[in-house]
């Protein structure tokens, strides 16, 4: 029997920040770190370039195809962003949604870190995140994707004391050793430290801990020929037809074949004129007529059920960025370490203001695009950066951010209630 | 028979102001690594019979010395000033003004370059490039003219038309043209109107050793200075030294505690010490005059941050210097340094508020600091002379055999 087809799609859009100056820091009455204007204009080339066509293509491709299924993790801050810029691109997910055949997965609201960090304030994102879902489209996820799938054994447990019964990582090869990505794995069984469960506990999403939770692999080759190969005319396998494309996703085997990737693939990464919407557009119909069915990820774990599964042992954390597959696209050099270790410590003295706008706003400022602009990794003598990246260079990022930083200080200060004298005795 | 290039240049140290000269000698030891015979003509400045002396500095390097009181970052203007000081029937003989000099230096030149066989003629800036023409015709060989700094940037923009027009003569009479930076070769497209096919970029090298850091080297264990911010170049319009000022004194209204450091000499010196008293950096802002190249190494060690803002800086040796001494730099974009050195802040040479927001942010933010001087120095092992002078050598097998 043929393996299923998994389409998993993220689609994010980060708040950039501003030309903040030093002069404006302490100020008190700064309107924002985030410059609006960028974030509205990237925002809205985006909806027309992919989200708005791809959208209408997949609502074609699902009112066609009775059998076709999709998923979807729209980050928090890109349907905040939605409701900014684009009510018309939120509708257009709406209406996917009312098909019944889209699933939406369960991230961090603001695409953050912080599951490396801050195990409440992690869950705190995705239980908000979750909610908004629910508030939005009417469904409850029950499959965790992280941000940029990073992933290790431990997440895996605390996703499923979290209630999921699902998680999305990537298929490595050095954890698979010669083994299909194509089949539902598990993580190692062992218990988190009790404090650890606790604060799981607490602010857990969803009503239950799970008792298992299933890991689906993303086939990296396979989804990035689409993602990333489609349109390299120095690639052996261009021009990539459908016809071609579905006799390698058969000729793997296994239970289901799961191509992940970024939406802006189609119409965004891959423009339109590559041909990349009407390679999407033939590929339902081409696996009607040879009997290949798609699934959820949701759905490719409920039939594998109960049967047993492999173990991925994931020690180290990995993700799905860059040739390395780990943190070093966030985490990889000081600045990004400075940023990170100075963001976080600032999470207590935010949270005792109790004031909301500051937690958002602290919030927003922990979405993983900030480091990711902050990477030296391939900024080298010259080279042209091989990452897309709203300012000039990784320093313009750290400055930004670091002022952003250094004026939500003062302004978390300013909020914070001077404590009460104790009583002499 | 290795080849033999014919090269007439204005500079070559221990007797140079500015970066020509270091960037010169540099060319000159690298194509000497690559067994290139270099025969270097130079405007000597001295007072006796010193014409015609060939003397090898170094074991295949033929320099030929011409007594003349050029000096290669002349303006008429300049050239009249010095030469009211030296006595009339010398300046006679040698030029009395700069145009008459630098017919002196060509005819001088020639003549006494007829008797070499070259394979190639090389002249470095305006000044020579006449020589160069004529000896190319002599000898019946190509012409390479390169260009280290243009009028253009030396007058920002203003430029004397008399000397416009020899550099412009001198890139149209050159077989090809090698530009010091894609900025510089950008210029000559633009303003010259010379086709961007004739040109290639070679981009200054660096022999500057990359200073490594030893931990606590730096840190005295006495508490930490204040923070010193310096600028190195020479006083004149085109390296921005009033931006510099400018930027101090944003820096200074944010931090009392920085000082500033401006090494370098030039006519500009008496009007930049006004501006800075006007502004009430009087305390804070050392003028330090011009500097040795130990000197200048110390300082760049001892700076926390340095900046290059300069109006239009064809390359900029200054800024790999500095970062050769472990210091973040902060350039102008207006410059050739910038299109080699990723690793340090980027800013228009007008927008001094964003310069001051850089330095603020290098001084307050010691991650940031950390991180560009682990990171920059790496660009000096790819650019060494020895490299850059591969690629003038290829130029110069290309144009001989086409």
């Amino acid at each position: 029997m043929n393996p299923s087809i998994c389409f998993y799609f993220q689609v994010h859009q980060p708040y950039r920040l501003r030309d903040i100056r030093i002069t404006d820091i302490g100020k008190g009455d700064q309107p924002s770190y985030f410059d609006h204007e960028k974030n509205r204009s990237v925002f809205r080339k985006v909806a027309e370039k992919c989200y708005l066509p791809a959208n209408r293509l997949m609502l074609e491709l699902l009112n066609r195809h009775p059998s076709f299924s999709i998923a979807y993790s729209l980050s928090g801050v890109f349907l905040d962003q939605c409701r900014e810029y684009g009510e018309d691109v939120l509708n257009s997910f709406r209406a996917l949604a009312a098909t019944g055949r889209v699933e939406f997965l369960a991230e961090t609201y603001y695409h953050s870190l912080s599951s490396i960090r801050d195990t409440q304030e992690f869950c705190e994102q995705v239980s908000l995140h979750v909610h908004t879902i629910e508030d939005l489209f009417g469904q409850t996820p029950t499959v965790f994707r992280n941000t940029e799938l990073i992933f290790n054994n431990e997440l895996a447990q605390v996703a499923r004391l979290m209630g999921f019964t699902g998680i999305l990582a990537e298929g490595t090869d050095h954890i698979l050793q010669g083994r299909s990505p194509n089949m539902p794995f598990e993580p190692p069984h062992f218990r988190l430290p009790r404090e650890k469960e606790s604060v799981i506990a607490k602010n857990r999403p969803l009503a239950k801990r799970s008792d298992k939770i299933a890991i689906l692999l993303k086939n990296y080759r396979l989804s990035d020929d689409v993602a990333f190969r489609f349109s390299d005319k120095s690639w052996v396998g261009f021009p990539l037809k459908a016809e071609t494309f579905t006799d390698w996703l058969t000729a793997g085997g296994g239970h289901s074949i799961n191509l992940f990737m970024d939406y802006e693939t189609f119409g965004e990464h891959q423009w339109e004129d590559t041909g990349i919407f009407e390679f999407l557009r033939s590929l339902p119909r081409m696996w009607e007529e040879r009997g290949i069915r798609t699934a959820t990820p949701s759905q490719v774990i409920a039939e594998w059920a109960d049967r047993s599964k492999e173990v991925y042992d994931a020690h180290n954390v990995i993700s799905w960025a860059d040739t390395e597959r780990d943190l070093s696209a966030w985490q990889g050099n000081q600045i990004q370490a400075a940023a990170f270790r100075a963001i976080y410590d600032l999470g207590p003295l935010v949270k005792a203001t109790g004031n909301k706008e500051l937690l958002n706003t602290w919030r927003k400022l922990q979405t993983s695009d900030h480091f990711y602009y902050m990477c030296t990794k391939y900024w080298n003598d010259g080279d042209v950066h091989k990452y897309f990246s709203p300012y000039d260079s990784p320093y313009e990022a750290y400055r930004r951010y670091s002022h952003a930083l250094c004026d939500l200080k003062t302004r978390v200060q300013s909020k914070t209630k001077p404590k009460k004298h104790p009583l002499r005795p | 028979m290795p080849l033999h290039t014919l090269m007439f240049g204005w500079e070559y140290p221990p007797r140079h102001l500015g970066g020509l000269g270091v960037a010169c000698q540099g060319l000159v030891r690298g194509l000497l690594h690559h067994n290139i015979k270099v025969t270097l003509v130079l405007p000597f400045p001295g007072t006796d019979d010193e014409v015609d002396i060939r003397f090898p500095t170094r074991d295949v390097i033929e320099t030929i010395r011409i007594k003349s009181f050029l000096n290669p970052y002349d303006s008429p203007e300049l050239y009249a000033r010095r030469i009211q000081h030296i006595p009339r029937e010398t300046s006679q003989i040698y030029g009395e003004d700069l145009g008459h000099a630098v017919y002196v230096y060509t005819e001088t030149a020639v003549e006494m370059t007829k008797d070499l066989n070259p394979d190639v003629i090389h002249c470095h800036d305006w000044m020579t490039y006449e020589a160069g023409v004529r000896a190319a015709q002599y000898h019946e060989r190509p012409l390479v003219t390169h260009i280290h700094a243009t009028e253009l940037d030396r007058t920002h923009f203003s430029p004397n038309e008399w000397i416009y027009g020899r550099e412009r003569w001198g890139f149209e009479q050159a077989d090809h043209i090698i530009a010091v930076s894609n900025y510089t070769k950008n210029i000559l497209v633009q303003h010259y109107g010379i086709s961007p096919d004739k040109i290639s970029v070679v981009h200054n090298g660096s022999d500057e050793a990359h200073a490594i850091h030893v931990m606590g080297d730096t840190v005295p264990a006495v508490a930490k200075k204040n923070p010193m911010v310096l600028f190195l170049g020479r006083l004149a319009l085109q390296k921005g030294p009033k931006q510099f000022l400018k930027m101090a004194a944003m820096v200074h209204a944010h931090r009392p505690d920085v000082q500033f450091v401006v090494a370098g000499d030039g006519h500009m010196l008496s009007d930049l010490v006004d501006e800075s008293c006007k502004l009430g950096l009087q305390d804070c802002m050392i003028f330090a005059g011009k500097v040795s190249t130990p000197e200048a190494r110390k300082l760049y060690a001892q700076a926390d941050c340095f900046v290059m803002p300069s109006l239009s800086e064809p390359f900029g040796l200054v800024a790999l210097e500095a970062i050769a001494q472990n210091t973040p730099v902060i350039l102008s974009k207006q410059s050739g340094a910038s299109e080699v050195i990723s690793h340090g802040f980027k800013v228009d040479f007008w927008d001094t508020e964003m310069m001051a927001d850089c330095v603020l942010t290098v001084l307050r933010e010691q991650p940031l600091a950390m991180q560009l001087i682990s990171e920059a120095p790496r660009v000096l092992q790819k650019l060494t002379w020895i490299n850059q002078a591969d690629q003038v050598h290829s130029i110069y097998k290309n144009i001989i055999n086409s």
